[in-house]
């Protein structure tokens, strides 16, 4: 963005205008924004704003906790965090954008694996490779802690855009009250779909007040991860050159880091090939069979509220959910956790959170510094209380952690991060999700999974031009 | 209008003609005017800076393509040429016009008559007691109600179709079949605007003049008589109030739909709103999404207009 | 006819129809009743299921008036959240928005229905036609020009923008003119002023009215999420709604009966505000409307 926002155009201007005119020149006052905060007068002391998806309570104590490291940095500096939390993406989307409109855009943002490579893509956040190799000396200990699947799908183009601090992985969750019921035993970490389907009929047999199985409409964890266990994806995998810059530097031992470049491209669509045909209609054979019912759309909280209530038997979901369970009353011990199970792969989906900083920022460097504390192992408990999501370092995974909230095969969270892609996120995610989940409810009422995932790869192949 | 009415306009004209022609009736009509633009002032003032010019400036943008990130580019009527090509955008038109319809005829017509029904109540306490009970779910946000909704008609799990298998009827697939799914939209929808059609008209039936209740009752007229020819007349101005204010509300019917099915299943409640949005702030295609604002805007007035033209038929005024 | 006259006959209508009217009575009641019912009914499973755990909302069928009343959901809002702060916040918010409506959507509303200005009807159809375009459209430049008179992240920022409401102006139009111009007219020949006509003849009049705005307005303003989402930064200044989505969690890893007690906390002061204004205002009013 070029120009000022602030004298050249002030109310008075706007105000004197009618017509057509008017309408042009407010256009031109949009066009003309910048960061430089042109409503008020800025001092030289520097106020970083962060908005980020999470917890206000938390954001609080965060800002609160940090003020004396920052003031260390710079006596004049401060941090302001606005939390953005419960809602959907699309509002914490809106929020932000028009902050980026009226000049006022933050320094900070959190952004998770949905909207990274748009807000890349579109030159929002800036790339972190200069600061990384930097300060390459100290994040070893952070490289070292935290899971290069993870660290990879923070990278666009060669770049690194975001240091991650959680993510969550689509693991099935089971209720071992209804196992133990239909007389099930726990499922292995190698179990394939056919144990799958056949402790799913099992637990048909418990009668029609549960289901055996239950999901939810979203990109994540829904019967996109059948799609991935069937060895398939929505879009092409591809993987952009470059990244050798970290990879030697932070990874050079570590055999998960074998292959990785520099970041997810993510290519042509394949939303109707044959592993996804195969996939959907395996979901919609499921409802056939009376083995789960129709699922609903957005963000998941009935699906954990019936789980809760012992109504379901196996599910989808992630880390976030040991403390959504434990909120929502279910005890510990009535749950638990395996990996997704195998169809003709052991592929599995995630999706990461991370801190990127705003290319518009005038205090990189500060912001640089707090990053580089919200991934400090304290910050993670102190941001998300209560296991609410799976912490990126594999410090943090102990049973201490899970020990109140369960469950008891909490390693599944970051064995499964080994040969998993993350969710299909390029920079035309927003309408990608958006066709995912029309044209997935369209299969669900209609029974005809091809038609519907013809019309999504045309969907798909308009989004991906018009990008 | 009826005659008495015309005969009273007419006259009343008259009488305002015949006092234009009188000397220092310019200069009163001057303080009129004066007198008028003064009480108009305030609203006109905080409703050209925060909503009118906003719209002017919105309006224009659907003139250019712009992502927010970087300025905005000049691109004429295209935005245009392609949005009436463009099927899931005229058939999110489609989806509101028949949610709006549906919305606005129960709104007005159960509004009415329970605003009737509470009115004819003897006693106060019972007026209070059902006036506060029927304005309650007006006062949860769309938010909220989405949400306890989702859970009321999900389709296995939910309260209603418990209910209704209790009584030996199959389970209705609400959330889940496109027809269905728009039924329980408006329903959603109208369990609470009954609320506000309600109240309005409560207010309205109360300011009926009392003499003229008796005159009709003393001339023999039984209830219905008295609501169709005497009581809807009179409150006709807030009945034809309601019914545009539901309209415009109806056709742009954003939260529900979005929090509960995100426009689905499929597309059948994708209302122009909602695509507007996914065009603008998804996709961040602001220009686009102006353009489709700008149609919405258009027929909203066409359909404004249509009832006021109506009303000229239909509305009687003191 | 003579008094005596009058009164048989009246009493031999009322005999005549009291049957009719009587049916008419119980039906009315019965439709009334099923009315409650689903008024009532979700709010009244929200209120029940705030009072218990999550995991048994989905117990069907529900326990109506649960047997263990559990305030925890609604102490752990309290604990979660400075729903106090909140409360104020949109107290004030919500109280100058209704009293700012009233003052300038009665004056106008007025003056488009009772006096004569050049090019009345072009102001208020455009007056119209901005309730047209969604707040969506034009979030972005309100904002803008929010930031332009330096109100961003204050109570200001939802206040001043909604001081002036063509809903509002629309409302009070129309009940204006439903009342009779005469009263005004005879008024301003015994020499009121124009002023005067409004302040003494028609203002008193409106009070079902402006109590109507005032009640619309109170709950619409109330329950606002959209404005005080994009406007607000500091936490200190989140208005009711907007402080609420926080007991949802992160991805909805929020307890649903927390979230539920919290939409029965919002709804209180409006509820409360309703019976007081039902009982001063719109009662109050009846005897004196047209006398």
């Amino acid at each position: 963005m070029t120009g000022s926002f602030g004298p050249t155009m002030d109310r008075r201007t706007l105000l004197k205008l009618g017509g057509t005119g008017l309408a042009l020149t407010g256009l031109a006052s949009l066009a003309a924004c910048s960061s430089s905060g042109g409503g008020g007068g800025t001092n030289a002391s520097a106020t970083l704003k962060m908005l980020y998806f999470g917890d206000q309570k938390a954001a609080t104590t965060i800002q609160k906790a940090l003020q004396p490291q920052i003031k260390k940095i710079d006596k004049n500096a401060g941090l302001e965090i606005t939390a953005i939390n419960g809602t959907d993406w699309n509002d914490f989307i809106a929020k932000v954008l028009t902050q980026i409109a009226a000049g006022s855009a933050p320094d900070l943002v959190s952004v998770a694996t949905e909207g990274l490579q748009q807000m890349a893509a579109k030159q929002m956040i800036m790339p972190l490779d200069s600061y990384v190799t930097k300060d390459m000396s100290s994040l070893k200990s952070y490289f070292d802690d935290v899971h290069p699947a993870l660290v990879e799908s923070m990278m666009y183009q060669g770049h690194l855009y975001e240091l991650t601090d959680s993510f969550n992985a689509g693991s099935m969750f089971y209720s071992t009250d209804l196992y133990s019921q239909a007389g099930l035993t726990a499922p292995s970490d190698k179990w394939t779909m056919d144990d799958f389907h056949n402790n799913a009929e099992k637990l048909a047999t418990l009668g029609s007040k549960t289901n055996a199985f239950d999901w939810v409409v979203r990109l994540w964890g829904s019967w996109t991860s059948f799609l991935y266990a069937n060895d398939g994806n929505l879009l092409t995998e591809g993987k952009y050159s470059g990244g050798d810059w970290l990879w030697n530097k932070a990874y050079a031992d570590n055999p998960q880091a074998k292959g990785r470049r520099g970041g997810w491209k993510w290519g042509d669509p394949t939303a109707n090939s044959k592993a996804a045909i195969e996939a959907l209609e395996y979901v919609i054979e499921l409802q056939r069979a009376n083995l789960s019912p129709s699922p609903d759309v957005g963000g998941g909280g009935t699906l954990q509220g019936l789980f809760a209530s012992g109504r379901i038997g196996m599910t989808i979901g992630g880390g976030f959910w040991a403390g959504g369970l434990h909120n929502a009353g279910m005890k510990d011990g009535s749950f638990d956790v395996q990996k997704f199970p195998i169809w003709k792969s052991d592929k599995s989906l995630f999706g990461a959170g991370g801190y990127g900083i705003f290319n518009t920022s005038k205090n990189k460097d500060l912001a640089w510094e707090v990053v580089k504390m919200l991934v400090k192992p304290e910050t993670f408990d102190l941001v998300y209380p209560g296991n609410v999501t799976t912490p990126a370092r594999k410090s943090l995974m102990t049973a201490d952690r899970y020990k109140t909230t369960g469950p008891d095969h909490w390693s599944v969270f970051w064995d499964q991060l080994d040969g998993s892609v993350p969710i299909s996120a390029p920079p035309y995610y927003q309408a990608l999700a958006t066709s995912l989940n029309q044209r997935t409810t369209q299969a669900i009422s209609s029974g005809n999974a091809k038609a519907a995932l013809d019309g999504m790869q045309s969907d798909l192949e308009k989004a991906q031009a018009n990008s | 209008m009826s005659t008495a009415t015309e005969t009273r306009v007419t006259a009343s004209r008259a009488k305002s003609l015949r006092a234009a022609r009188r000397p220092g009736a310019r200069r009163a009509a001057r303080r009129e005017a004066v007198f008028g633009y003064l009480m108009i002032g305030l609203a006109v003032a905080f409703v050209s800076v925060f909503t009118l010019i906003p719209i002017l400036v919105s309006l224009g943008l659907s003139f250019f393509s712009w992502d927010v990130i970087t300025p905005p580019q000049f691109v004429g009527f295209k935005n245009f040429t392609r949005l009436f090509s463009d099927g899931q955008v005229l058939s999110s038109f489609g989806v509101t016009i028949v949610l709006a319809i549906g919305i606005v005829v129960l709104q007005i017509a159960l509004g009415l008559l329970l605003a009737v029904l509470v009115n004819n109540r003897k006693h106060k306490w019972t007026k209070a007691l059902f006036r506060t009970t029927f304005y309650l779910p007006l006062l949860a946000s769309t938010a909220a109600v989405s949400i306890f909704m989702g859970y009321l008609f999900d389709a296995k799990f939910g309260l209603i179709n418990y209910y209704l298998n209790e009584i030996g009827l199959p389970s209705v697939p609400w959330l889940v079949n496109p027809t269905t799914a728009q039924i329980t939209m408006v329903l959603v929808v109208v369990w609470q605007q009954v609320g506000f059609t309600f109240v309005l008209f409560v207010a309205s039936l109360t300011s009926v003049p009392t003499d003229v209740l008796e005159a009709a009752s003393i001339d023999g007229a039984g209830p219905w008589r008295t609501l169709f020819r005497i009581k809807v007349p009179l409150i006709s101005p807030t009945i034809l109030f309601a019914t545009v204010v539901a309209m415009i509300n109806a056709m742009q019917l954003f939260d529900q739909p979005f929090i509960m099915t995100k426009g689905g299943p499929g597309t059948a409640t994708t209302t122009a709103t909602i695509s507007m949005y996914q065009t603008g702030f998804q996709n961040l295609q602001f220009g686009y999404a102006s353009a489709i604002a700008i149609l919405l805007l258009v027929i909203i007035l066409i359909v404004t207009g249509v009832q006021f033209l109506a009303a000229r038929k239909l509305v009687f005024y003191q | 006819m003579t008094t005596l006259e009058v009164e048989s006959t009246l009493r031999e209508a009322g005999r005549r129809r009291r049957p009719i009217v009587k049916v008419g009575s119980v039906v009315g009641m019965i439709v009334l009743i099923i009315g409650v019912i689903f008024a009532f009914g979700p709010l009244l499973w929200t209120l029940s299921t705030s009072l218990r755990t999550p995991a048994e909302a989905f117990t069907n069928p529900p326990q109506w008036i649960p047997t263990d009343w559990d305030f925890g959901n609604y102490v752990a809002v309290f604990n979660e959240i400075p729903i106090g702060q909140f409360f104020l916040n949109s107290v004030i918010v919500t109280v100058l928005i209704v009293a700012g409506q009233t003052v300038t959507c009665t004056l106008s509303g007025y003056a488009f229905a009772m006096v004569s200005f050049p090019a009345k009807n072009t102001i208020f159809g455009v007056f119209l036609a901005t309730m047209m375009v969604p707040l969506q459209t034009i979030i972005i430049p309100v904002f803008i020009i929010v930031r332009m008179f330096g109100l961003s992240d204050s109570l200001s920022a939802l206040i001043i923008p909604a001081l002036g409401s063509a809903f509002g102006t629309f409302l009070m139009r129309q009940y204006f003119m439903q009342m009779p111009r005469e009263l005004g007219e005879a008024a301003r020949i015994d020499g009121a002023t124009q002023f005067g006509v409004f302040w003494h003849v028609y203002a008193r009049m409106a009070s079902p009215a402006i109590a109507t705005l005032a009640i619309l307005n109170f709950s619409g303003f109330w329950a606002e999420f959209y404005r005080p989402l994009i406007f607000l930064n500091s936490q200190s200044n989140f208005t009711l709604p907007l402080g609420l989505v926080g007991l949802q969690g992160n991805l909805g890893t929020g307890s649903i009966s927390v979230v539920l007690a919290g939409v029965i906390l919002a709804m209180i002061p409006s509820v409360l505000l309703f019976i007081f204004a039902q009982r001063y205002f719109i009662e109050g009013v009846t005897a004196g409307s047209f006398r």
